[in-house]
């Protein structure tokens, strides 16, 4: 082995040594099949949630990840994992936020939200349902599952934050449909079963919100807390012959109460909305896939998503 | 030729493929040590002990008495088979045990009032006074005394849980240096070995597609009942088994020489460093960039090479 492959051979050792601080890690949630069963056809969960960690002050407003939140960590006794759960448009919810700033660690208050599994902020570890979820250190721990965006929040309806991110000073802005979507329809994902539970693994995504043009592909349906329904989906400023930026529908989740909600719900297929969405892991899909894998099969692809509508945007 | 699809690249798999291997064995060691010293159990023994001890209750003046009432309560006397301490302990039992332990004789329904005059009635320690700051803090309710009780058990369980994070990483530090010593699997070797001979290469890389097609080394979990996700059964699937071909192939890169002395030199020791670093990473790491290479090394296949796959996967379901 000559010098020049020496030090070759042994900067690739030395990188694949470093590597697990550069390389995204897969990680693997573990979810009961009942518990998937009960919530892939809903927009929320209602639950009891123990605060321990908060913001004492929202995001600010602008661009990447000053997107208006306030984050709230905490635990619930529905989900039973580490959890995060954020009300959007925080400094319009005054009632709530000054609610959340009397609270004290520990206390446990009604939430409803919107649940969104994604893998945004998976850290290291495999997460399992009802295993043991320690107290967070911050107000953004490792999670996989959240409460985004919050709904009601102890006594205090915060519909009015699905609206656009916005103050005097600035606009939150999406990521485009084109960018966003095509990470999307791109992330890795790895489905098995047992008995009892569904194991979905993947890896850390980025592009949180995504600005888009929907165009409906069929009638909203009502799910009780909230309306689905499939739509192609296009750049923001698409024109009326252009093509989606992903070849097939995918599904939209509009919360009942909201604004995207009383928008979409008496539309028709061909109807277009602009609008403002961040993605979680279709259920509904995770669970016919594993529904049809034999035992010891695993499928291999795409994570099957859908879009949260949390705002219509002026076009 | 470029970097990826040489030599080099042939060799970075061996090498991932050889941690991928080592790290499975290592956590299967890790997972053995930790039934046979009942590390789980053992652990919360520990921090219950610290939470109940140093307090006596009426009629036993021990220091250890309310600790010893509380193993004998039914609640949890049930749980022990065989002398082995329980490996979880839900918030709620440890609650009911304890209350009903201080609210001891007390007929009917419990209230609020019963419990305060249990703990009141305790002699002076440790666990009367956290019970009494966290009584005040429950206006008089049972149901948040109840749940402050919780908290407070579930505050010292987050502890339990560090400890035995940081236990088992201990562990599998030791346990990646004893497997790293006794096979002699020196990073620095077996990248010399993989090096210089191309037919043991080979058949590396051939064993390092098959692993890839495995399933990912990973957890597996089974509920009681698939409608409540409380108490899961974690295990490990296939791909956390060394097959006997694997561990044939793995012999011809690890290993002592009758005379040590030809395997030996300064650099051996920083070899056995890397490999105990590599290991220490984990095994579903290892299997994610043994992909990871393998799709560097199939997107840089030669043409003829090329041909022979089909241009588009459907998707991928492994037995």
């Amino acid at each position: 082995m000559n010098s020049t492959k020496r030090l070759q051979v042994f900067l690739l050792i030395t990188a694949l040594l470093v590597s697990p601080n550069i390389c995204r890690a897969d990680i693997t949630v573990a979810l009961s099949k009942g518990f998937v069963n009960k919530v892939k056809d809903k927009a929320t969960i209602t639950t009891k949630f123990n605060i321990d960690k908060h913001h004492n002050s929202p995001n600010p407003i602008g661009g990447g990840s000053d997107d208006g939140d306030i984050h709230i960590a905490g635990r619930d006794n529905v989900v039973k994992l580490p959890m995060v759960a954020e009300i959007i448009n925080g400094a319009k919810e005054t009632s709530a936020m000054q609610f959340l700033l009397d609270s004290t660690a520990g206390d446990e208050v009604p939430l409803v939200g919107v649940w969104r599994l994604w893998f945004e902020h998976p850290g290291s570890e495999d997460q399992v349902q009802g295993g043991k979820v320690g107290v967070p250190k911050n107000t953004n721990p490792d999670h996989i599952f959240e409460f985004h965006p919050v709904v009601r929040f102890g006594d205090f309806d915060v519909l009015n934050s699905f609206g656009p991110i916005e103050n005097e000073e600035a606009e939150f802005r999406g990521y485009s449909a084109e960018k966003a979507f095509g990470t999307y329809e791109k992330r890795p994902g790895t489905i098995t079963k047992s008995k009892t539970a569904i194991m979905i693994t993947s890896n850390k995504a980025g592009f949180n919100y995504a600005e888009f043009q929907m165009r409906l592909a069929g009638k909203p349906k009502d799910v009780g807390d909230g309306y689905m329904v499939f739509a192609n989906v296009y750049n923001a400023d698409a024109k009326k012959n252009d093509d989606p930026v992903v070849e097939e529908a995918r599904r939209m989740v509009f919360v009942k109460g909201s604004k995207p909600a009383d928008a979409v719900k008496d539309l028709k297929k061909g109807d277009k909305l602009h609008v403002l969405g961040i993605p979680r892991v279709n259920l509904n899909m995770v669970f016919a896939i594993a529904d049809g894998l034999k035992a010891d099969e695993e499928y291999s692809e795409s994570l099957p998503y859908e879009m949260i509508i949390v705002a219509i945007l002026k076009d | 030729m470029g970097l990826f699809n040489s030599t080099i690249l042939e060799v970075v798999i061996g090498l991932v493929f050889v941690y991928l291997l080592l790290s499975i064995m290592c956590t299967a060691a890790n997972e053995w040590v930790a039934a046979l010293t009942r590390r789980r159990g053992e652990t919360l023994r520990r921090g219950l002990a610290q939470l109940l001890s140093g307090q006596p209750i009426q009629g036993a003046e021990a220091p250890d008495a309310l600790i010893r009432a509380f193993y004998d309560h039914p609640l949890i006397s049930s749980m022990i088979h065989d002398k082995n301490h329980p490996t979880y302990l839900s918030p709620r039992n440890f609650s009911a045990t304890l209350t009903d332990i201080i609210t001891g004789e007390q007929q009917g329904r419990m209230a609020f009032a019963h419990v305060l005059e249990g703990v009141n009635a305790l002699p002076e320690g440790e666990v009367k006074r956290s019970l009494l700051a966290l009584l005040r803090r429950s206006d008089e309710d049972l149901d948040k005394a109840r749940l402050a009780i919780e908290g407070w058990f579930n505050d010292a369980m987050d502890r339990v849980s560090g400890w035995y994070k940081r236990r088992t990483q201990v562990w599998t530090i030791v346990l990646a240096a004893v497997l790293t010593l006794v096979a002699n699997a020196d990073t620095i070797q077996i990248t010399r070995k993989l090096w210089t001979d191309p037919v043991l290469r080979s058949a590396v890389v051939e064993e390092a597609k098959a692993r890839a097609q495995k399933p990912r080394p990973t957890v597996s979990v089974e509920y009681e009942n698939e409608d409540d996700p409380t108490n899961p059964t974690v295990t490990r699937n296939e791909g956390n088994q060394v097959s006997d071909k694997e561990r044939q192939v793995l012999g011809q890169l690890i290993g002592w020489h009758s005379d040590w002395r030809q395997t030996w030199s300064w650099l051996t020791p920083l070899g056995w460093l890397l490999t105990i670093l590599a290991i220490s990473m984990g095994a579903p790491f290892w299997f994610d960039m043994l992909n990871k290479v393998m799709n560097v090394r199939f997107a840089g296949k030669s043409p003829d090479e090329r041909a022979k796959t089909p241009e588009k996967t459907e998707s991928t379901v492994r037995a």
